[in-house]
């Protein structure tokens, strides 16, 4: 970076700096920053959530004639992740206006708390406490069906005479009864694979020492939608030492949380959302309705203190109003019943009924921050240390702080390294409680539980919530971020943190007990393109790509298209395609009614599909980064993104037109997402003349798309069913061979091009059992320049897709393994110890084991739907197929001016010929977008 | 009452700033001020999605709906 160009980023730097103050409103971030465009990926990761035991008898039994027991833990996988994706573009209008572009999407899907409860009320589900369903090789008790999640019916607590929930095993063998002390436990929840995705724009105009931004944007969910505006203002005094900053936003936000189908058998609501939740027949969902309004305002100084410092400081008020509530929280709701006669006589306790209840907040929230912090500059190391330290105050009974420091250390040739450190602290808002004991009437022990717990039994507190987010606690967090900046005005960064949320870091103790306590990690790479120093780098007449004959006319849906000029060249490009699956189904190369594809898409279960897809949709999001170390050799590197989602239906209710009882298969769309197979390639130049080029691609994809994705359970106390459709899998799960040859050819303003591209599965079959089919495509295009800048193309392309290999696991033999014919039973022991367990290998009947799991393998009774599924996607045979289309495609190329070199190609792809494998969604068509730059 | 003792700290704050700022920092003495580990906010991208994180997680931001991040429910 030159001196001058290193001033005008100092002072842009400055200016900026100045507005990005920590707090509520983004209103005025990268206002002034240079024309760019930026990519990033991130992963959350949350850890497992604490185990929770149970005791249960084991197969044996001790030499003193007593059932031996054993504490079994009762799983508590698939804790939350997340995937996101951000792309942002900051572009100069004119001299003083420039605009901001934002989009996010993230997609996230595992189990997380519903609300907390004593492990033993029976609000998890545990149904094998006392009759385990299975022992495994050595006899200890495996509990069928146990888990973290919530189960049915009613819960049940027993406290002492001290207040403390205890537990009892069979009180009617064991006299007394052993008595457990009991600790809290979550109730775990599991949210189904979902997406947000948000956009957002900012337009600001500056003036020299000031500037104003309007902003605003639309973030969707299924079940959330946020629209919000904003609007600040800047202004710089005494120099530019002193800058102020004021902003001031709007939120507005609509609810539509589906309740689990199967809810009511496990959870209710209080009076207050009565008139907020309603049934719908026709589809058997029940949604929770609401709306929130925040506003925002708030007023930031920033100040150069000496030629080494900067100080800061803010503060904000939030107000916000309506439904505050997370409509996923439950807390469990106690009143005390008629005791156990026994119990009560002999060791004083008391008994309580319960139930779980959707969270209840106030209305109204409060919310007061300040923040302050400080940017110095360390001479010796050129370092600079960043800290801020802020604190919150709420009217929810809130208190909370946030120490945060940052050392960003340059170490040379364009490489800088971060280590951070952060710890934050809050009180318990007032509502807060782990589990609540209401004032209601009294169950009478000996007769039946009523069947609609009405509100008037439980008579619960006026607001209450257990989400973990409102107890008290700390977070202590670290991590570092990585920079490498290149010489070409593009810069690499990756960042780790871990974070850990724990009761016991709470400031000045008295924070919730360790059951809440989780952690997560969050890994994320970006990839920032300066455009203002590439366009620079350009007007000094470097290289000018546009009318190149690799560059011009490829049509936007061709891969490896074109190659890198000459050694040291790079490319960044983003690439994008839409695919839709809709209009009806087919059969071969013929439409297929409903009725058809019921009968015969689904061969292995005898009533036909049972659920039908309506349409699918897949998003690809791709970077191109691409680098020539040669001449004749370009390197690609291509990681992806995607989405897919599906929306499905049952055809029973389809035709009969409205209210039907659906069972457990109601009509759902789960859409998944996340990063896909990552591409790496090499392109090698075999021909090359003024007016005639051909090259050859090799290169493999690399299995980091994800391949177990499974469906939410539509049974309690499950944390999942099966897969997923193979369709919507991320990735491939295998390594695969993708080579390539393309010719592309020349002459004035037309220009033609042929490519043939293959993908071969390297792998009989991934780790989830299946590999998908190989695949074949062949191009034939020719373009023409309308002008220097336009041009567009014609396409024909046909592409050939072998169908899915293998399959799934089969649900019944994982299932005879664990449960119906444990090793333990055809093992025979002839030594133990005292405790029953036995001491010597056993001898194991390999044959009798073999003959068990062969029967239940073909045995009909066994939950048939778990492993036939019921939708024509879940058959691989309806898989792959011959594909004729028609591509049109335009482009343009910016041929001069401060974005010289940015290439903007579509291109549509239009069926004209599809024979598909089997029954399946008839093609609607595909749009590709691909944006690239060279330099 | 806290809430006015922090708000009375915070402004006390505020004026030893502006008085610290009558010792002028001239512009050809920004040499240090400019460089990029001194922006206020070194790697906006990554902040952001922090924030996000935090948000999500922690009482104190405020809800995320502020800044459009969505519910964030779960």
């Amino acid at each position: 970076m030159n001196k001058s160009s290193q001033q005008k980023q100092t002072i842009l730097r400055l200016t900026t700096a100045a507005l990005i103050l920590p707090g509520l409103l983004p209103v005025v971030t990268h206002a002034a920053e240079d024309d760019s465009v930026d990519f990033q990926y991130s992963h959350y990761q949350e850890g497992e959530r604490q185990n929770v035991e149970i005791a249960a008898p084991t197969k044996w039994v001790s030499t003193s004639g007593s059932q031996t027991w054993a504490k079994v833990p009762v799983p508590n996988h698939n804790p939350i992740e997340v995937d996101s994706l951000h792309g942002s573009a900051r572009v100069t209008l004119t001299d003083r206006v420039k605009f901001a572009f934002n989009y996010i999407q993230d997609t996230w899907s595992g189990a997380t708390p519903y609300g907390s409860t004593p492990a033993q009320s029976g609000a998890i589900y545990h149904n094998g406490y006392s009759n385990p369903a299975s022992y495994d090789d050595k006899g200890k008790p495996i509990l069928s069906g146990a888990s973290a999640f919530a189960a049915y019916g009613f819960s049940l607590l027993q406290l002492n005479k001290q207040g403390q929930s205890v537990h009892f095993l069979n009180p009617e063998e064991y006299n007394p009864p052993i008595l457990f002390k009991d600790r809290i436990v979550h109730v775990m929840g599991y949210a189904s694979p979902e997406t947000r995705q948000q956009g957002d724009f900012k337009l600001s105009y500056q003036w020299d020492e000031a500037a104003l931004d309007v902003g605003g944007g639309i973030s969707v969910e299924n079940d959330y939608e946020s629209r919000f505006v904003n609007i600040g203002g800047r202004m710089d005094f005494n120099q530019k030492q002193t800058t102020m900053d004021l902003g001031l936003s709007y939120t507005h936000s609509d609810i539509n949380a589906e309740l689990d189908p199967l809810g009511d058998n496990y959870f209710t609501w209080t009076g207050q959302h009565n008139d907020q939740i309603n049934f719908d027949p026709a589809t058997g969902l029940t949604t929770l309705s609401g709306t929130r309004q925040d506003w925002g305002v708030r007023l930031g100084l920033t100040q150069i203190v000496n030629k080494d410092a900067i100080g800061k400081l803010g503060m904000s008020y939030t107000r916000s109003n309506g439904f505050l509530e997370n409509p996923y929280k439950l807390s469990w709701i106690y009143d005390k019943g008629s005791s156990d006669p026994y119990l009560k006589d002999t060791f004083g306790i008391d008994t309580y009924y319960g139930r779980g209840f959707i969270e209840q907040r106030p209305n109204e929230r409060n919310l007061f921050q300040w923040s302050t912090g400080w940017v110095q500059y360390i001479e010796p190391l050129e370092a600079a240390l960043h800290f801020d330290y802020s604190f919150a105050h709420d009217d929810w009974g809130i208190n909370a702080h946030t120490f945060e420091g940052d050392w960003v250390q340059p170490l040379g040739s364009g490489w800088t390294i971060t280590p951070r450190i952060r710890y934050y602290s809050q009180s318990a808002a007032d509502f807060y409680g782990a589990y609540f004991f209401g004032g209601g009437t009294a169950f009478d022990y000996n007769s039946p539980l009523p069947d609609d717990p009405s509100i008037k039994t439980f008579n619960p507190p006026d607001n209450f919530s257990s989400d973990q987010r409102l107890s008290g606690y700390g977070a202590l967090s670290g991590g570092v971020t990585v920079e490498k900046q290149f010489a070409k005005g593009v810069s690499l960064q990756a960042g780790f943190e871990y974070y850990t949320h724990q009761g016991g870091l709470k400031m000045g103790g008295g924070g919730e007990g360790n059951f809440a306590d989780y952690d997560y990690w969050v890994a994320n790479a970006a990839l920032k393109v300066n455009l203002g120093f590439i366009g620079l780098s350009n007007l000094d007449g470097n290289h000018n790509h546009a009318n190149h004959l690799y560059h011009a006319n490829i049509p936007a849906g061709v891969w490896f298209g074109h190659t890198l000029d000459k050694s040291g060249d790079m490319m960044i490009g983003y690439r994008y395609q839409r695919n839709w699956l809709a209009n009806g189904f087919r059969y071969g190369d013929s439409k297929a009614s409903t009725e058809q594809i019921i009968a015969n898409g689904c061969p292995e279960l005898s009533d036909g599909c049972l659920m039908l897809p309506r349409e699918m949709t897949t998003n690809m999001h791709m970077l191109d980064i691409m680098y020539a170390p040669t001449d004749w050799l370009t390197l690609m590197l291509m990681p992806q993104f995607m989405d897919m989602s599906m929306p499905s239906y049952h055809p029973d209710a389809d035709t009969s037109g409205g209210s039907h009882h659906m069972g457990d298969a109601i009509a759902h769309d789960f859409p998944t997402g996340g990063v896909g197979d990552t591409g790496i390639y090499a392109l090698i130049n075999l021909f090359d003349r003024p007016n005639h080029h051909l090259h050859l691609g090799v290169g493999v994809t690399a299995p980091t798309g994800d391949i177990a994705i499974r469906q939410k359970s539509s049974s309690p106390g499950k944390a999942d069913e099966g897969y997923v459709h193979y369709g919507m899998q991320l990735g491939s799960g295998t390594w695969d061979l993708k080579p390539s040859l393309t010719y592309i050819g020349k002459t004035g303003d037309w220009s033609w091009g042929a490519q043939v591209t293959g993908t071969k599965r390297l792998e009989s079959h991934n780790s989830s059992g299946y590999a998908l089919g190989d695949a074949f495509e062949t191009s034939l295009w020719g373009g023409y320049d309308w002008t220097s800048w336009l041009s567009s193309t014609v396409r024909i392309a046909y592409n050939w897709q072998g169908a899915v290999k293998g399959r799934y696991p089969k649900w019944r033999v994982d299932r005879a393994k664990k449960y119906d014919c444990p090793k333990v039973n055809f093992t025979t022991y002839s030594k133990f110890d005292e405790n029953g367990y036995p001491i010597d290998n056993g001898v194991f009947d390999a044959g009798a084991w073999q003959a068990c799991l062969d029967s239940k393998n073909h045995d009909p009774t066994l939950d048939l739907a778990r492993d036939d599924r019921t939708s024509p996607m879940d058959y691989t045979s309806n898989y792959g197929g011959n594909y004729v289309d028609i591509g049109l495609g335009i482009s343009a190329t910016v041929p001069s001016g401060a974005f010289a070199g940015n290439r903007l190609a579509f291109e549509w792809l239009q069926p004209v010929y599809t024979n598909v494998n089997g029954y399946q969604l008839n093609r609607d068509g595909a749009l590709s977008f691909t944006w690239s730059y060279g330099f | 009452m806290t809430l006015t003792r922090h708000l009375l700290t915070f402004c006390g704050f505020c004026i030893l700033l502006i008085m610290n700022a009558c010792a002028p920092v001239q512009p050809w003495e920004r040499g240090n001020l400019a460089k990029p580990q001194m922006a206020l906010d070194p790697y906006p991208l990554q902040s952001a999605l922090r924030a996000h994180n935090y948000g999500s997680r922690e009482a104190a931001a405020g809800g995320n709906a502020a800044q459009g991040g969505g519910c964030g429910c779960y």
